[in-house]
């Protein structure tokens, strides 16, 4: 009958955030269910392997999100962001004729852009929303005036590997989304970085009166999901082969509904990035099957802004009963 | 000691030159820039096509000082457009049209009210998520298509005169005076003010914080509802992408009039210099030629400019 | 102002105006009133004297309906009254003038003195502008403000904005003014204008009850003085009928009650932590301080003399603007990551909005300030974290299962094990403590000073702030008082008695 306080074994067990994670899971799993039963096209290897590299392109651009997001900010720019990288990229590949030179240029772009983001939520005394809203038209406009309304089309296979190549039998994005499945997740779970920016989210006052050089991992978080965006433009240039300025534009509402759905608080440090790929595999699911029953294509901003909102509420009960 | 005026024009005169500057400056690099530019008619016409924007950014003032956004003024402004246009055309009553474009804006203007003030959903996103709602059934309920065949009377709305003077323009001091007297002589009013400047007194005072949240966004609605009616008739026609990104011209009216995001501060007058600089801008960039995709750079380039402004000036 | 004996006597015979008998409220671990009894007359200024944490807000809130009493009764006019919410006190006439004021920055004066409740015109909704004014004006005259009620609140400076705090409560018929510090943000000059106002007010009959801890102020303004101690009420006098150092000693004079005994360090080490000429843009200036290996020097003073800030600027969290800190020996750049990388610690006030992750585990608070000297190749391994947190839990006795647990439902004294515990794995040399009790219930305050005892016979240094005076009597080696944003004093252990703490403290 010892009252001592004796360290119990590291076991975590059921944790909520396993709880949450499988809840999403599951959810995925309905989804592909009811899908496979409403529609024969469904489980069609063609169809599976469309989902996934869909998922594994909004994956992409919504990962460094998922870090921004994760520190209680916001980056209304992505789509912006997408668009120009892409463009740009794609003139430096017509012109230089180098894949390489033109996947520096994207993901170089992007990470600038963040790089512009984090430093005026640093410096600005408005919320991140606010800040990266102005940025988002401002790229937006740059790139229509930079690109006057044409089209940048046709590049060389090497670079359209990218896109729509595959190796063993995969698309060569999904390899790309587990690649930065596992990077993101050593980050956020196994650097000091990745820790400090939870705390960040979680109480920036204490992790700045901690030794946390707060306004600093701000600005990383941004280049990261800016680069991280241009990494994803580059993706997607080179599957839809051409390059116009507003490419980007209808991404930015699903890549923060892939975080949000993905079990991310917008109110900061939690979630896992694993969680946004879940999300984003939700997301794709739930397009995919509108487009598989026919369900007019002017439907999906509807259903993501529905989507959105409910997860958002979702969020907010949660923590009001839970802490 | 008695407190005059004095004191109280000083943080004004502050303010006032920074957006007068803007647009002084603007009309006189314009000028210069295209000999078309300072000719009577085009100036009129910057007043007549400001009009639209003016019955956005009014209400958006409103709401963004109580720490709130607006982001679906665009879709539902659409969306009330396509309406009143379906309404036209199957009754041939403008006033009807009105009515149902009033029903769309009132509508999104309380679910957007409700989001935030009884569920507690940050504005942004919570009008962001009816921006998508809204937009979704625009696009559903034209199929893509624009709305056609309006009948030639609404176009008098847009493009006639009333005693000489051009109608947008008369719906815009009206509209105006309207929104001024609400702010500055209603109770409501006072307490948009307070739900910025302190929520807890306002609370205290025992009065119904969230009722006057939900009326601030259901106005917005309102007047997006009645911006329909001079958007379609300007256009003939209803589209269902034509509003997107206006809500973003009225939040950089509303910024570069002064207007905070946080200090439960609002300037009407600085909001209708405002839109007058964005007026200007875009019909300036018109001129030059820059497509209208492009104009927003050089407004998403103003607002930064703005926030920083107003940053550095509120750092002691 | 005193009155004279006989109105004295005849007013004593009818019933007050209103009266607390018996109070009683309880907090978890802290008896915060017990069987307190207080009188409010009609035009009396009655003073309520105590030491922080006396009980003085915590009867004020029972009054104006914040609190329910676990016991005791309410009587209004002699009749028994009851005060459950706010609203209920509204009724009864009884405004408090708060510190924190709720104006509405961007409003005028008559908008705000009428929050609510303003006069409308015929059109419906519409204010009658006439009459808002004219009744604003009104209100002000009754106090002798002589200000345009169109003047924007946020352009007023804290005296007149508390002036239209005293407007607002007239303007809704305010027969007891609760006033709370009132002149602790003002100068002579509006300190005598209040007084002026409060003279006034006492002619028309309203009832002051008036805290203060500005002797002068009690003996020039007060017609009756209240002194809780401890929670009880231990003298109700007339000034005439007690002096200052009477005063004191009844807020002061106590069973000595040691929580926690130690032996005071007799041999001082090597200087850790020297300031000089301190100086931030919060109010405090002229700071001059050293902490020695070994030693406990407390920082005392009232609320608001600014010791906190001394800790924030001290630590970097605020803007230095003159003067120098030395910590170890170097000169120290001012930001918290330099602090904490050299081996200070801020264990701030308020532990749950600035010292701790709520979020977040007890392990992932734990080594929250020495994630780069743990994993300096940046690498993060949550098995050697775990290890560490466990080996902080088991050094501080801090009471969780293991280090995953959410620090958020731990106790208080657990939490702020937590917070210590971050900085013990952050191998810091001077701990600064800004009130390391407060909302810790009494068995748990004495480990938390043998912590503190521990850190510095282990060759640390600590500064420690706390308004309860014996705490910092009984712990320290030695003391500053700050009053006003300045040190006024500092006390050697053989001088350290709370008697003149309070003494330096107080305005004279």
């Amino acid at each position: 009958m010892s009252a001592v306080t004796q360290a119990a074994p590291a076991r975590r067990g059921l944790s909520r955030e396993s709880v949450q994670f499988a809840w999403r899971v599951a959810a995925a799993l309905a989804v592909c269910i009811a899908l496979s039963l409403l529609s024969d096209a469904f489980l069609t290897t063609n169809n599976l392997l469309n989902v996934l590299r869909q998922t594994a392109l909004l994956f992409l651009m919504a990962s460094g999100l998922t870090l921004v997001i994760l520190t209680a900010g916001l980056d209304l720019s992505v789509g912006a962001n997408i668009g120009l990288s892409a463009c740009l990229a794609a003139i430096i590949i017509k012109s230089t004729g180098s894949p390489w030179l033109g996947v520096a240029t994207g993901v170089g772009c992007g990470a600038a852009v963040g790089l512009l983001n984090g430093v005026l939520v640093t410096a600005l005394r408005v919320p991140a929303f606010v800040a990266t809203y102005g940025m988002m038209w401002l790229i937006l406009g740059a790139t229509y005036f930079y690109m006057g309304g044409e089209t940048v089309h046709g590049f060389p296979p090497s670079f359209r590997q990218f896109g729509s190549g595959y190796f063993l039998g995969v698309p060569i994005p999904i390899y790309m989304m587990l690649l930065f499945l596992m990077l993101g997740t050593l980050f956020a779970q196994r650097t000091v970085w990745g820790q400090q920016i939870y705390a960040i989210g979680a109480n920036p006052v204490a992790a700045r009166l901690s030794g946390i050089p707060v306004e600093r991992r701000l600005v990383l978080v941004y280049v990261v999901s800016g680069a991280m965006a241009g990494l994803a433009s580059l993706i997607l240039l080179a599957r839809v082969n051409s390059a116009e300025a507003d490419i980007g534009e209808h991404f930015t509402l699903p890549a923060i509904a892939a975080v949000v759905i993905g079990g991310t608080s917008l109110f900061g440090g939690s979630g896992t990035i694993v969680g946004t790929l879940i999300g984003a595999l939700i997301l794709t699911l739930v397009v995919n099957g509108m487009n598989l029953l026919q369900i007019n294509a002017s439907w999906q901003p509807l259903v993501t802004g529905v989507i959105i909102l409910f997860a958002v509420w979702f969020d907010i009960r949660a923590r009001k009963s839970g802490n | 000691m008695s407190t005059r005026g004095a004191i109280a024009t000083g943080t004004f005169i502050a303010r006032v030159p920074g957006v007068a500057v803007a647009l002084v400056l603007l009309i006189a690099a314009f000028s210069l820039a295209n000999p078309n530019f300072a000719t009577l008619s085009n100036l009129q016409n910057i007043l007549i096509q400001s009009t639209i924007l003016l019955l956005l950014a009014l209400p958006m003032t409103l709401i963004i000082m109580t720490e709130g956004l607006d982001l679906s003024m665009g879709a539902v402004l659409t969306l009330a457009s396509i309406a009143l246009a379906v309404t036209v055309i199957a009754t041939g009553s403008t006033a009807l049209g009105l009515a149902a474009a009033l029903c769309v804006g009132l509508g999104f203007g309380l679910l957007n009210g409700a989001l935030v003030a009884a569920l507690d959903i940050p504005p942004f996103i919570a009008t962001l998520g009816t921006l998508g709602i809204a937009q979704g059934l625009s696009l559903v309920a034209t199929d893509g298509q624009s709305v056609v065949g309006i009948p030639r009377g609404l176009q008098q709305v847009y493009g006639g005169t009333f005693a000489g003077v051009p109608i947008p323009i008369l719906i815009g001091i009206v509209a105006f005076a309207a929104v001024w007297l609400l702010l500055y002589r209603t109770r409501f009013g006072g307490y948009i003010f307070a739900l910025g400047g302190n929520r807890e007194a306002l609370k205290l005072a025992g009065v119904g914080d969230r009722a006057v949240l939900i009326a601030t966004y259901a106005v917005g609605g309102a007047m997006a509802g009645f911006a329909a009616l001079l958007m379609t008739a300007r256009m003939n026609s209803a589209h269902p992408t034509a509003g997107i990104g206006l809500e973003f011209d009225a939040i950089a009216a509303v910024a570069v009039g002064g207007t905070s995001f946080e200090r439960g501060n609002g300037w009407l007058t600085g909001t209708l210099l405002g839109v007058l600089v964005v007026g200007v801008l875009r019909n300036g960039l018109n001129l030059m030629a820059v497509p209208s995709s492009a104009q927003v750079a050089g407004i998403g380039a103003l607002v930064i400019a703005a926030l920083l402004i107003d940053g550095l000036r509120s750092r002691p | 102002m005193n009155v004279a004996p006989e109105a004295v006597a005849q007013r004593d015979r009818i019933a007050p105006l209103f009266e607390l008998r018996g109070i009683s409220k309880q907090f978890p671990g802290v008896q915060a009133l017990d069987d307190v009894s207080f009188e409010i007359a009609r035009g009396e200024v009655h003073m309520l004297l105590g030491e922080n944490g006396a009980g003085k807000s915590t009867l004020m809130k029972v009054l104006c309906g914040a609190y329910r009493a676990d016991a005791g009764e309410l009587f209004h006019n002699g009749e028994r009254a009851e005060i459950a919410t706010p609203a209920d006190a509204r009724r009864f006439g009884i405004a408090v003038i708060f510190q924190e004021f709720t104006l509405v920055p961007y409003l005028d004066i008559a908008q705000n003195i009428f929050l609510g409740r303003e006069p409308c015109s015929r059109v419906p909704g519409f204010v009658d502008r006439k009459r808002l004014y004219a009744d604003a004006r009104r209100m002000l005259e009754k106090i002798g403000f002589d200000i345009d009620p169109h003047t924007p609140v946020h352009q007023l400076g804290v005296a007149q904005q508390q002036l239209v705090e005293i407007a607002k409560a007239l303007s809704q018929d305010a027969r007891i003014l609760v006033m709370d510090e009132p002149t602790a943000a003002l100068s002579d000059r509006e300190t005598e204008r209040l007084f002026a106002i409060i003279a006034q007010l006492k002619k028309n009959g309203v009832a002051i009850v008036y805290i203060s801890h500005r002797l002068a102020e009690v003996f020039a303004l007060g017609d009756r003085i209240t002194v809780l101690r401890d929670g009880r009420k231990i003298a109700s006098v007339r000034p005439a009928e007690t002096s200052p150092d009477d005063l004191v000693r009844l807020m002061v004079g106590r069973a000595v009650d040691r929580t926690y005994a130690r032996e005071y360090c007799k041999e001082p080490g090597d200087v850790l932590l020297e300031v000089k000429n301190l100086a931030s843009d919060n109010g405090i200036a002229d700071i001059g301080l050293t902490v020695r290996a070994g030693e406990i020097v407390g920082l005392c003073g009232l609320v608001g003399s600014g010791r906190t800030e001394v800790a924030r600027a001290i630590f970097g969290a605020d803007r230095v603007t003159a003067g120098e800190i030395r910590l170890m020996g170097e000169s120290i750049a001012g930001s918290p990551e330099d602090s904490a990388r050299r081996g200070m610690a801020l264990i701030p006030e308020n532990r749950k909005q600035q010292g701790l992750a709520l979020g977040r585990s007890v392990g992932d608070n734990i080594v929250l300030a020495s994630l780069h000297r743990m994993f300096p190749s940046g690498i993060f391994v949550p098995a050697r974290a775990a290890k560490a947190a466990q080996a902080g839990i088991e050094q501080l006795r801090i009471a969780t299962p293991s280090p995953h647990r959410p620090v958020s439902v731990l106790s208080g004294g657990n939490q702020q094990k937590v917070v210590i515990a971050k900085w013990l794995n952050a191998a810091a040399r001077v701990f600064i403590f800004d009130e390391p009790t407060r909302g810790i219930d009494v068995g748990a305050k004495a480990e938390i000073f043998r912590l503190i005892d521990q850190l510095v016979q282990k060759g640390a240094g600590v500064l420690m702030i706390s308004s309860e005076q014996t705490e910092i009597v009984h712990v320290c080696d030695r003391a500053y008082v700050m009053r006003a944003g300045r040190i006024v004093g500092a006390l050697a252990r053989d001088e350290l008695t709370e008697a003149n703490i309070v003494r330096l403290g107080m305005h004279q």
